[in-house]
């Protein structure tokens, strides 16, 4: 078949569905299926003496939840993030993830898939989970479990930078 | 978990907790078989329900209970206090293996020898031979600490904080009435009608207002449906009472009696769940510190029955808990001795304190009165941890003793957690929210005053409250979020104090106060401290409810130093400061700029800081005369005004027209006022040997700098070491 690794109706097993969202011209993809929605123009509310990637708290049907920096998770340049992707994880615990733009949903197939590069630094190997050609660019897919606050407050890799940016 | 199983489990911990209420009458009421047919319908159904449900081990220690008990019932078997063991024991072991099944969905197989021994016990007790010995009551007790009968007592007091059979996890489901369901239902459809009707709304709409007022009558009535819900009698926990009491007083040797009042009084689910181990917790207090052995209340001229009383009640939008014992009180001399010993406060401060002060001190984390730690009490943990618990339930607590008559302990706690009272403040333009239950008063400081009023102290900041310095925290910089406000602004100052610690939370603005929802913090703030919760204001925005314990604590507050009052005040704040600036006490001195011009600078004179009272900024106007002594009515005083170089008379023609006044005692432990030009600084300060014949003052090294030090002040200083 052709190389173009752009979704073809596959066997279902074998694709999965990811909703593509831009951090600082970059394009990455979390599972659709983690989505519960998508909240336009949510300014999360700063929380002081937070760790550094907690952007604020949200409401969302009721709860507290914590929003998640994306740019600063991946350490690029702190700039306007006004969209909240609201995520579940496996255990049903919610976050926010905030991020510059949210595109569509794309559906990957998983053969397309290649493997995180062995050059890359450790900050972002957790997080990615492999990348996907396409006709834009590279789309990067992210490892939303590892994204979870929790997770990110218990992995060493950004409590440096936590400490670098928090004072 | 099956849904059968999980139903079965929460019904027969309910069935079981009924059974220990009704044996503990059953001893009081021999004959009351009403009781004892209860007690046979629980051990009845689990049994009839274990057979269904093919929980063989249990099944077969029901049958054994239940065969005893159609005995008890058939009036073949007396009620002896040896009977009630053996059934209370039956009770526990009932409830272990309902426990397993919680756990582990199966019964497990461990401990069947346990069984085997309690199925004997009850056919003893069945056939009349029992009572020779092989399970007399103290045997029974022994089985009781040795082995693993889920959370017991014993069990209990090792782990410290209070737990008891059945309740050591609490309970997660909670009974309603279908009723009050249904009508919470109806009030969701009618909160769909309106927003359906709102949606079609047109702008402009004239039906418009009326919608919002119907949304917001429903609103409040299924708000309030909802809280009358989760409300539980208090009765709920008082229920394992009786029987905690009676295994207690078994094992301290005392008789003591136990009487309820006012277990209809409700509170929500959540707060009847925060209160169960301090409530515990005191109880056991009272029969273990509080009740006297048998022969001392003889002595006493009391009756030989200790009673322990558990009374509930609501009072001004809160409900009060109260655990009263008639035992021996608490010895203040005792408490304070302890407290000087532990070096919780010093012998200075323990001399002034009044008796209400006094006992606070038992509430000082690290403080037990128990001469020695026995089974019951706690091992190091004390009242510190039930005041903790109640605090952060949003809730207080107070004691009362007579020494010889009894001792009363007051838990006070809000009707309902999810819905409180707060005051909203701002701080750098962000708003946080402060439980209304911990505020003591607002001050508010104007922008002109807030300079001259706000006194300071090394790094200290003090601010003159009526009688007392008032030691004050800085939202902001607790916070870390102070940007570039001018420092002069209008200030305001929320009065707190939180676990005993009084200070003063500077803030920015106040906003009005707001019911607000409690609602959880996500899990990784709850690390950062000092905020209890989040909520969401009318506004809409986001706040953060602040747990001003937390705060104090990282304003620097240690915990030795907040109980010190009044004359202590000074030195208080000296413990508010960080530690590397902490200045011994017995050499601190407040250094002041006098009259007297010195070369181009005014001369530097230095007071004891233990003989300052208080730092006071006075209108000359409030200054009166007596002939022609200056005179200042100070708390109902009128004391001296020692001014020299005429002071006063300078700052007459000043535009604040104020005085700076040192109230201070002198050695005679009279109140004197000095006036002085201004406050330069606290610091530590070192004697010199004087000869009198070079200065008729005393002379100290302050910052390196030979320094006068006032007299007439220093010998309350000498009377300090």
């Amino acid at each position: 078949m052709s190389a173009d690794p752009r979704p073809i109706q596959q066997k279902n097993e074998d694709t999965v569905q990811l909703c593509s969202v831009k951090a600082d011209g970059g394009m990455y993809g979390v599972e659709a299926s983690a989505v519960r929605e998508v909240l336009g123009h949510a300014l999360p509310q700063r929380v002081p003496l937070a760790p550094a990637h907690i952007a604020g708290v949200l409401t969302y049907r009721g709860d507290v939840l914590e929003a998640v920096s994306l740019r600063n998770v991946l350490g690029l340049q702190p700039a306007r993030e006004d969209r909240v992707l609201v995520l579940e994880d496996s255990a049903g615990e919610r976050f926010g993830l905030m991020v510059d733009s949210v595109g569509g949903i794309v559906t990957a197939p998983e053969s397309a898939r290649e493997s995180n590069p062995a050059t890359l630094e450790a900050r972002c190997g957790a997080i990615f989970n492999g990348v996907y050609r396409r006709e834009e660019g590279l789309m990067v897919r992210l490892n939303m479990e590892m994204l979870r606050p929790a997770e990110l407050a218990r992995s060493a890799v950004f409590s440096s930078s936590m400490q670098a940016e928090g004072r | 978990m099956e849904d059968l199983t999980k139903e079965f489990v929460a019904e027969s911990r309910e069935g079981l907790e009924r059974m220990e209420v009704c044996l503990t009458e059953l001893e009081q009421r021999h004959g009351d078989s009403e009781l004892v047919g209860e007690i046979f319908r629980v051990v009845h159904t689990i049994k009839g329900t274990t057979g269904f449900l093919g929980f063989a081990r249990l099944q077969t220690l029901a049958h054994a209970g239940e065969s005893l008990l159609a005995a008890l019932r058939d009036g073949r078997v007396q009620v002896t206090s040896e009977l009630i063991s053996g059934l209370l024991e039956l009770r526990d072991g009932l409830q272990a293996i309902v426990e397993i099944i919680e756990t582990r969905g199966s019964e497990g197989e461990r401990r069947s020898d346990d069984d085997r021994e309690l199925i004997a016990w009850m056919k003893e007790l069945e056939t009349g031979i029992a009572g020779r010995g092989a399970h007399s009551t103290p045997a029974a007790q022994s089985r009781d600490v040795g082995q693993s009968v889920p959370a017991h007592v014993a069990g209990a007091a090792e782990n410290g904080v209070a737990k008891t059979s059945g309740t050591a996890e609490p309970d997660r489901t909670l009974r309603i009435e279908v009723e009050e369901l249904d009508r919470m239902m109806n009030l969701v459809g009618d909160l769909v009608l309106t927003r359906n009707r709102m949606l079609q709304c047109q702008p402009g709409d004239s039906t418009y207002p009326e919608q919002v007022r119907r949304l917001n009558t429903v609103t409040a009535e299924l708000r309030e449906s909802v809280m009358r819900a989760r409300m539980q009698p208090v009765g709920h926990i008082f229920a394992k009472f009786p029987r905690m009491v009676r295994d207690l007083a078994q094992r301290c040797g005392r008789k003591v009696r136990i009487e309820f009042e006012g277990q209809d009084t409700a509170l929500d689910k959540s707060l009847l769940e925060a209160v169960r181990d301090p409530l515990t917790h005191a109880v056991r207090n009272a029969i273990d510190h509080g009740i006297e052995p048998e022969a001392e209340r003889v002595r006493a001229g009391k009756p030989i029955e200790g009673v322990v009383r558990l009374k509930a009640y609501q009072q001004n939008g809160s409900v009060v808990i109260e655990v009263s014992d008639d035992g021996a009180g608490i010895a203040t001399e005792r408490v304070l001795g302890k407290a000087i010993e532990r070096g919780l406060v010093t012998t200075e401060a323990a001399a002034m304190m009044t008796e209400r002060e006094a006992l606070q001190l038992i509430f000082i984390p690290g403080f037990s009165t128990a001469k020695e730690v026995t089974s019951v009490s706690g091992r190091g943990v004390g009242m510190d941890v039930v005041r903790a618990k109640v605090e952060e339930a949003g809730g207080r607590v107070e004691i009362e003793s007579k020494a010889g008559k009894g001792t009363t302990l007051r838990l006070r706690v809000p009707l309902t957690l999810a819905i409180i009272p707060a005051l909203v403040v701002e701080c750098a333009r962000q708003s946080f929210a402060l439980p209304q239950a911990q505020l003591e008063e607002l001050v508010y400081v104007p922008a002109s005053e807030a300079a001259s009023k706000i006194e300071r102290m090394g790094s200290a900041e003090l601010y003159p409250l009526r009688d007392r310095l008032l030691p004050l925290v800085r939202l902001g910089h607790v916070l870390q979020i102070e940007g570039s406000i001018p420092a002069t602004r209008d200030l305001y100052i929320a009065v707190l104090e939180p676990e005993g610690r009084r200070f003063g939370l500077v803030v920015d603005g106040l906003r009005a106060p707001e019911e607000i929802v409690v609602k959880p913090l996500p899990t990784g703030l709850k690390d950062i401290e000092v905020y209890s919760g989040a909520t969401v204001l009318s506004n809409g925005a986001l706040a953060m409810i602040l747990d001003t314990a937390a705060v104090a604590e990282r304003g620097g507050f240690r915990a030795e130093a907040a109980e010190e009052r009044n004359a202590e005040a000074t030195r208080g704040s000296a413990g508010a400061e960080h530690e590397q600036t902490m200045i011994e006490l017995e050499s601190a001195m407040a250094l002041y700029e006098g009259a007297q011009q010195q070369g181009d600078a005014f001369v530097r004179i230095a007071v004891p800081l233990s003989a300052v009272e208080r730092i006071a900024t006075v209108p000359l106007s409030d200054v009166e005369y007596a002939g022609t002594k200056p005179v200042l009515q100070y708390s109902g005083e009128v004391i001296p005004l020692e001014d020299e170089g005429d002071l006063l008379h300078e700052l007459k023609g000043t535009v604040n027209a104020a005085a700076t006044v040192l109230i201070c005692r002198t050695g005679e432990g009279r109140r004197v006022g000095v006036t002085v030009r201004q406050v330069m600084d606290v610091c530590a300060g070192e004697f010199l040997p004087v000869d009198a014949a070079v200065c008729a003052s005393p002379l100290a090294r302050i910052k390196n700098r030979v320094t006068m030090v006032r007299n007439g002040f220093a010998s309350a200083l000498e009377g300090m070491t």
